[in-house]
Order: structure tokens, then sequence, then C-alpha cells
């Protein structure tokens, strides 16, 4: 089963282009361009040099959030454009559980952070499990301002491994705060990678493989809709 | 099932610049085969206005079913289709950028040409849908939310940008004056309906004409004019009549309006004036603008309300025009939230 992966949640365009579990071409731009511009380019660029048609693929995954909202959008509305006309199912997954793959076979406890703007983390931990070879969530997602999340995370007394796109701004950050308990990767395994999506889309395909409808993740309301909620009440949760 | 012949030429247009998402498929320029409009209307106004985040998530989750939507009423495939049409600005850009999105990757897809469309370009286009037959030059007045300007046509994509507006736009003016009112959101459509009860002459406010002979906009002076007399009316303990207030506000706009497209006709001796835009199914506008250029014996046009707010089938119009020039947009066609008249 061929499928093609697209993740534009980050300022990374992820794609890659897999076979059941394998990844056969993998596109990776960290530029000033917008994904706008360079991630349908990239895509055609990609089917060229693999020698493959869309009319070969069997379904679409996508990287539904969280991460910038504008490129959430720019992401879901390719990979369901491109699944409306090719008639192809749509597999949906979270950033923070593919860029989990990073962790792969680690002991750690492993954390993706993701910039949320506003001083704050889009995260989540996972444990790599050697019963079903996959990470397994521990803490679900949420946003969260990093003092707070690094307290919650040292009290679990273990080692951890922190992956994403807001490893980099906050390094000194999480080795003041937690010493030698902090283990970070390279750059080039801890940013968005096609390969962590193709992983994750693949489980998730294996477990479910009919497709769905994929709606934003985003975790945030707009700042419009929680001002509202502030000066006039209403519901707190969807 | 609509009758297809292979030499027909069907256009997708898409439209997401604002509050709106809609689709059309548009056979031959002329026969609109499917118009799906998803309005964002009642989603922005508890907000009182388009909150450009909420937008942008109203057009992700709809813009799947208004295309599906869109084809399956005009009884056609992605395969019968020439190109997709995709407004890329100007507008609010995460709004835009649901739109191109998607409709690049559908002509991608269906191995099609992908077309960007200018979104005022589209709202004067909505005119060729009505009238084919139209003839160039003519004269357009473009009047939304957003813009307002005076373009003279000489024939297809060749046009000069004679006046804009330096300020509000005509449609803004119309909003900020009916929050002010508490009438409301869209103002447009709500100042036009107060107004009908109330005395155009009621309140002398100003109209600002700029320097002699400019054919620019101003309307934040008059909205401004509007606000002082509804304070000091206040003060002075007197009771607002909101009709009044509305009906004059209305009236002064559209006598700008007027007076503006008037000596642009004279100064172009354009034959035919066309109204675009969402303030272009304003009736008085329409009625005090015919009546003027009647006098000169030219001819004023106008699409049907539907077509002057924001649509996919204006969007499909103009992309048709551009499909027989063979003009069609890189994949790398990116959203342009500034995009002028050039
Ligand atoms: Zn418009």
């Amino acid at each position: 089963m061929k499928f093609l992966t697209i993740d534009t949640t980050t300022k990374v365009t992820a794609l890659a282009l897999a076979e059941a579990g394998s990844v056969v071409a993998e596109g990776f731009l960290h530029t000033r361009k917008t994904h706008s511009e360079r991630l349908l380019p990239m895509l055609d660029q990609l089917l060229t040099a693999a020698d493959w048609k869309l009319k070969e693929l069997g379904f679409i995954g996508v990287v539904r959030g969280p991460g910038s909202f504008t490129g959430i959008r720019i992401g879901l509305a390719t990979a369901q454009g491109m699944a409306q006309v090719l008639n192809l199912p749509l597999v949906g997954v979270l950033s923070l559980d593919a860029l989990a793959w990073a962790g792969w076979g680690r002991s750690e406890l492993i954390v993706p952070l993701l910039d949320a703007r506003k001083h704050e983390w889009y995260t989540a931990a996972y444990r790599f499990d050697d019963m079903t070879q996959r990470p397994e969530r521990v803490l679900p997602p949420q946003a969260s301002a990093p003092a707070e999340w690094v307290l919650r995370l040292a009290d679990m007394g273990e080692r951890i491994l922190f992956v994403g796109d807001a490893v980099t701004p906050y390094e000194d950050y999480l080795h003041q705060a937690l010493g030698d308990r902090l283990v970070i990767l390279p750059e080039y395994v801890r940013l968005p990678r096609g390969a962590y999506t193709v992983q994750a889309v693949w489980q998730k395909w294996l477990a479910d493989p009919q497709g769905e409808r994929v709606e934003p993740y985003y975790i945030r309301k707009s700042e419009a809709e929680v001002n509202w909620e502030r000066k006039f009440g209403g519901k707190q949760d969807d | 099932m609509t009758e297809k012949r292979r030499s027909d030429i069907l256009i997708l247009g898409i439209e997401t610049s604002c509050d709106e998402t809609s689709a059309a498929v548009l056979k031959n320029g002329t026969d609109l085969l499917s118009h799906i409009i998803a309005s964002q209307i009642a989603t922005h106004q508890k907000y009182g206005g388009v909150v450009p985040e909420v937008a942008s998530r109203e057009h992700i989750l709809h813009f799947r079913e208004v295309v599906g939507q869109a084809l399956k009423e005009a009884g056609v495939d992605f395969q019968d289709l020439a190109a997709v049409a995709v407004t890329n600005g100007p507008g609010l850009v995460g709004s835009l950028l649901v739109g191109v999105a998607g409709a690049k990757a559908l002509a991608y897809a269906a191995g099609i040409p992908l077309i960007g469309i200018n979104h005022l370009e589209g709202h004067i286009y909505a005119n060729f849908l009505m009238h084919p037959e139209l003839e160039f030059p003519f004269l357009a007045l473009l009047v939304s939310g957003g813009h307002t300007h005076l373009v003279y046509f000489r024939g297809h994509g060749d046009f000069d940008v004679l006046g804009h507006t330096r300020d509000d736009a005509a449609g803004e003016a119309f909003d900020k004056i009916a929050r002010a009112l508490g009438l409301g959101y869209p103002g447009g459509p709500q100042i036009q309906k107060a107004a009908e009860h109330g005395d155009a002459f009621a309140f002398e406010l100003p109209r600002a004409m700029l320097e002699p002979g400019s054919l620019d906009f101003s309307f934040s002076g008059m909205k401004s004019a509007v606000l002082n007399t509804m304070n000091s009316t206040r003060m002075k303990g007197i009771e607002l009549s909101v009709p009044d207030v509305a009906a004059s506000f209305q009236q002064s706009v559209i006598d700008v309006l007027v007076r503006k497209a008037l000596l642009a006709q004279q100064n172009t001796g354009a034959q035919t004036v066309l109204l675009a835009g969402g303030v272009a199914a304003n009736a008085l506008l329409r009625r005090n603008l015919a009546e003027r250029l009647e006098e000169r014996g030219v001819k004023l046009l106008y699409p049907p309300p539907m077509l002057c707010t924001d649509n996919g089938a204006m969007i499909a119009t103009a992309g048709y025009y551009h499909y027989l020039d063979r003009d069609f947009a890189p994949l790398t066609l990116n959203a342009v939230p500034g995009l002028g008249l050039v």
C-alpha cells in the first residue's frame, strides 16, 4: 500500500512517500519560504524523482496539529483537496505523536516540545514500549507554560528526552531546570521529519484501514473566542 | 445531469478571501451550473465583525463540502473541469490560504491548470456573467467592505485604476456606523433597512470631495461627522432617530460615490458603467446612479445581489477569461493579502 504524508504544522515542510511502513522518498525544507509556496512544488519533485504517480496512492496521511494554525490548515487543505479528487481515504495524526517516533527504542521519557507562541509549548509525554515497539502516550497533548511543565516532568523522577522545534530556543533553560536528567538529540533527529509521520500514519492505518474525516487539532481556541467567553461566560470545553 | 460536450469549458471557481466559503461551476463563461455559498455571518455576528482566525477555521471546516456540493449540483466530475480558478488576494491571509492551498491541490491532483484571480477583478467580472455581450471600454465602480475603486477597462486585463479610497472603504464606513447605531453586522444591509423610514436630510453631513478633479475617495471624515452628530445630539438630551442618522449617512456616502462616478464618466467618455462589490447591492445607490447616468444616455449595469457579495461564481467568470488567454498560475501561487489592481 503506497501513501503520501504531509506535515506543515511547524516551520519545517515535511513530506514523505512510503510503501507500507517503509519510506521511499522524503522531503525536508527548513527555509524562509512559506508552506504555501513550497509544498506542492516539493511534492511534484518528490513524485517525479521517485517515479510515482498520484493515482498509485492508497491513502493520504496528514498531520492535523497542534502547531501553527495557518500551517495546520495549509496541510489539511492540501491533503483534503488531493484526497477529494483522487477519491482517497485520509488519515490524520497529531504532530506530537509523530515526533515521539524520534525517540524510538529509547528508555527515557520522550517529550516533544513545539513552539506554541506566547511563551508556551504544545507538548505531551511518551514512553517507548518494548512490547508494542512504539511510543505510547503517558501524558496527553496540551499547551503548557515551560515552568509548569518542567516541574511536572521533574516530579516523575526520570531522565527525559526532548524533541521538537522548541528545544533549540529553550536548550539553556532545560539544562538549568533538569541538569543531568536532560537528554537532547541532535537537531537533524529532533525536528519534524516525513519519516516520523510515516510511522505514526502507518500504525494508525494498520489499526483502522478506512480513513476518516480529518479536522484540525488546534488545542487552543481562537483569541476572539477566549475573550468572548471571558466576557459573556459560556462553556469552557467543547 | 447537465448536457456537456467535449468542447465545453468548465471552470471551478473558489472564493475564501473573507467570510464566505464559496465554489461554483461555470460552463463557457455564461452558464452557471452550480453555485454554493457557505456564509459565516452568523458565526461572526456575536463578535460584531469578521474575526480573521475564526474565519480561517470556518473555511477549512467547510471547504471540502462546498467544493463537493458545487460539483455534485453541476453534475460533473473533476475530470470534466478545464481549470480551477481561485481568489489569491486581496483579503484575509489565513482565509485566502485555505482556498489557495485547497485549489492548488485540486488542480494538481486533477492534472488541470490553476488560475489565480484578483478578488477585485472577480467582483467586476460578476457583470460578465449577467452580460456576456458587455463591450469594452467601460467604467467600473467597485464598492465593498474592503474597497472603493473607480476602474477604467479597455479590454480583458487592460485597465487603469482612476481612483480609490484613501482611508475607509465605503462598506467599512457603513459597518462602523451600523455598529455605533447598534444595528449589528454586516452594516450595509442594516443601514439600508434602517434608512427606509428615515429622513435623508435630517442631519447635515459633509460630502468629502477632496481636491478638485480628484477621483479618490475619503470616508473617514464623513464617518467622524456622523459620530460627532450622534454625540452632540445625545448630549443635548435629544432622542436620536436611528432611521434619520442611517438615511443621512447613507445619502452622504452615495452622493460622493455618484459624483465621483459621474466625473470619471465625463473624463473617460465611457458609455457603460458597471457597479460591483457588496455595496453595489444598495438599492438607493443603484437608483441614484442610474438616474444621473440616464440623463447622459449612459448605461448602468450591475449584478443581482447574490453576485454582489463575495462568491465563487464571479471568480469562475474571471477565471474563464484568463483561461481563454492561457493565463495560468504556477504551483508556487501564494495568497497575497494586499494584492492590488495593477
Ligand atoms: Zn469582496
